[in-house]
């Protein structure tokens, strides 16, 4: 690699070049500041009227190419691993240490060598890394469409010594006028193995890299017109939200809008002297903070995380810009507030007239076509929470769907074992709430 | 100590006007690197903040440079207020900097 451009013409060596050089820039100049400057030393380049170029003299040469050794020198000895790759994705240069991850991950975590495209390989990676893959590619075009200066993206894959996850940094920078991007390998540890398990099983089952929704998890985003979300997708953040975190009080004002990748967020009602009840779920088929399509800025529920995972969110005041501007981005949240509203008043109804059997069916069909995964995480005292109940109401129709053999139910982990068995155990309250589209697979 | 902060005062020069200034560079090359630096140094003491500056790479924008006369690089152009005016070189002379700025540095001891 170099560091002279293309407008640079080789000269003679140095002690012809410097009389050369002076002859021909006595004949451009008037002045003599320019010959005292080039005496002193004090000059790079001069520019060339006939070829339109700017001709770097030999010192300057010298100089730059011993600076880009240097540099290049420097880059192979930093620990991390770096990968740079030209606008259309091809690797053009690595370093030392990402040279060294390649010998040792060969066919594994993206680890290409020069002259691979990582598009290309993103469509080849093994089932287990197709998330990350899918991810990668997406901030990569990201970043070298100029939307993005930075993306981070997990990568979950398999090495000789078990399963790593790690997180790809790509960094865009611009040189000759076209933008490239930078691959850097960060946080690399062997990774929780459980979140580990629930990413290959997501990707197992969707085999989510072939399809487009693969960019985007979250349905009512995936939905829009692709030049509409491109320029959606330009002002939202990725952020996990932890279980238990409260993105909204009732009647706070809604500072974000969340929508939901992998994550789970209930709506609970807060009435004094009461524990709080549940009136909705939101998951990836739709966001939280709708009700600013309505033209209104405060939450009328409390919005807990109750399924860790990452969501997209962006600032209210440029969503409602967004909304402005966006008529698609306006329908779709405009049937999804009313599709949720639907999902409220028929949880009241179903809160009061139904069994807590069948109402905990329901609620785990609900989880259920919203995660990635049929086994979750639930402890009996927020299912009583959920389901407005005394804890000793759930430990009993938990109890009653396992002996029928339609969950699993041990150390909080539920397992969901027949679906259209809990289906039918539900009340009729799942088919009027069920979003269409949202496949679970089996 | 209202008084000690007015002599702080005077001792800045006034700085009426935008002085906007032209540097032509050839990328990282060491001239142009040492006249970035001497120039940024230079304003940062006698302008504080009273102009604008626009560095134009010349291997990245050849025709810019030509356009606007420039045979060699660094090259230094003061485009207002007052007439143009040029520097060539480095920019390690401060006083002809100054001289092409309108200010002279024993002025402004």
């Amino acid at each position: 690699m170099s560091l002279e451009g293309p407008q640079t013409i080789p000269t003679p060596s140095a002690s012809e070049a410097e009389s050369a050089f002076k002859e021909w820039l006595r004949r451009l100049v008037r002045g003599t500041a320019e010959l005292r400057a080039f005496d002193a030393g004090e000059i790079d380049a001069v520019m060339d009227p006939s070829s339109g170029r700017a001709i770097l003299l030999h010192p300057t040469r010298v100089a730059l190419q011993r600076s880009s050794q240097l540099l290049l020198n420097a880059i192979d000895a930093l620990p991390c691993e770096i990968c740079v790759l030209d606008p259309a994705g091809t690797v053009v240069m690595t370093n030392q240490a990402w040279r060294t991850y390649v010998s040792a991950h060969a066919g594994s975590g993206l680890a290409l060598s020069d002259g691979l495209n990582v598009f290309a390989a993103c469509r080849q990676v093994q089932t287990g890394e197709r998330v990350g893959a899918a991810a990668v590619a997406s901030g990569l075009r990201l970043v070298l469409t100029g939307k993005r200066d930075l993306v981070r993206c997990q990568y979950v894959h398999d090495s000789p010594r078990g399963q790593r996850s790690f997180t790809f940094a790509i960094t865009g920078f611009r040189t000759d006028g076209s933008l490239h991007a930078m691959l850097t390998r960060e946080r690399v540890s062997e990774g929780d193995s459980t979140r580990l398990a629930v990413r290959s099983d997501r990707a197992d089952a969707k085999g989510i890299a072939a399809t487009g929704l693969a960019d985007v998890p979250n349905r009512l985003l995936a939905a829009l017109p692709a030049s509409q979300r491109e320029r959606l997708l330009d002002g939202l953040e990725s952020v996990t939200l932890h279980y238990g975190e409260v993105l909204n009080e009732p009647g706070e004002a809604i500072r974000h809008v969340h929508f939901p990748s992998d994550c789970l967020v209930s709506l609970l009602t807060v009435v004094e002297g009461h524990r709080a009840l549940e009136v909705g779920l939101v998951g990836r088929e739709g966001m939280l903070g709708s009700r600013l399509a309505l033209g209104i800025n405060t939450s009328p529920v409390r919005a807990l995380v109750q399924g860790t995972g990452t969501a997209l969110r962006m600032k209210s005041t440029r969503f409602l810009q967004e909304l402005q501007r966006n008529t698609e981005l306006r329908r779709a949240v405009l049937r999804f507030a009313d599709s949720l509203m639907g999902q409220v008043t028929h949880t009241a109804a179903c809160n009061r007239f139904h069994m807590i059997e069948a109402r905990l069916a329901r609620w785990l069909l609900m989880t259920r076509e919203r995660l990635p995964s049929a086994q979750f995480r639930l402890t009996q005292e927020f299912l009583a929470d959920m389901l407005g109940v005394r804890r000793v109401g759930v430990t009993s129709a938990a109890g009653a769907l396992q002996r029928k053999k339609l969950i699993h139910y041990r150390r909080g982990i539920i397992t969901i074992l027949d679906q259209k068995g809990l289906e039918g155990a539900s009340c009729s309250c799942y088919r009027h709430v069920q979003v269409p589209g949202l496949h679970i697979a089996s | 100590m209202a008084r000690k902060r007015a002599k702080a005062h005077a001792a800045v020069p006034p700085v009426t006007t935008v002085v906007t200034l032209c540097l032509y560079v050839a990328g990282g090359a060491p001239n142009s690197v040492k006249a970035i630096a001497n120039l940024e140094a230079i304003c940062q003491q006698y302008l504080q903040g009273g102009y604008r500056l626009e560095v134009v790479d010349v291997c990245e924008h050849p025709l810019r440079a030509l356009s606007d006369r420039i045979v060699v690089t660094p090259s230094l152009t003061k485009l207002s207020p007052g007439l143009p005016a040029n520097v060539i070189g480095n920019l390690s002379d401060t006083g002809s900097v100054l001289a092409i700025l309108g200010l002279r540095s024993a002025d402004l001891q």
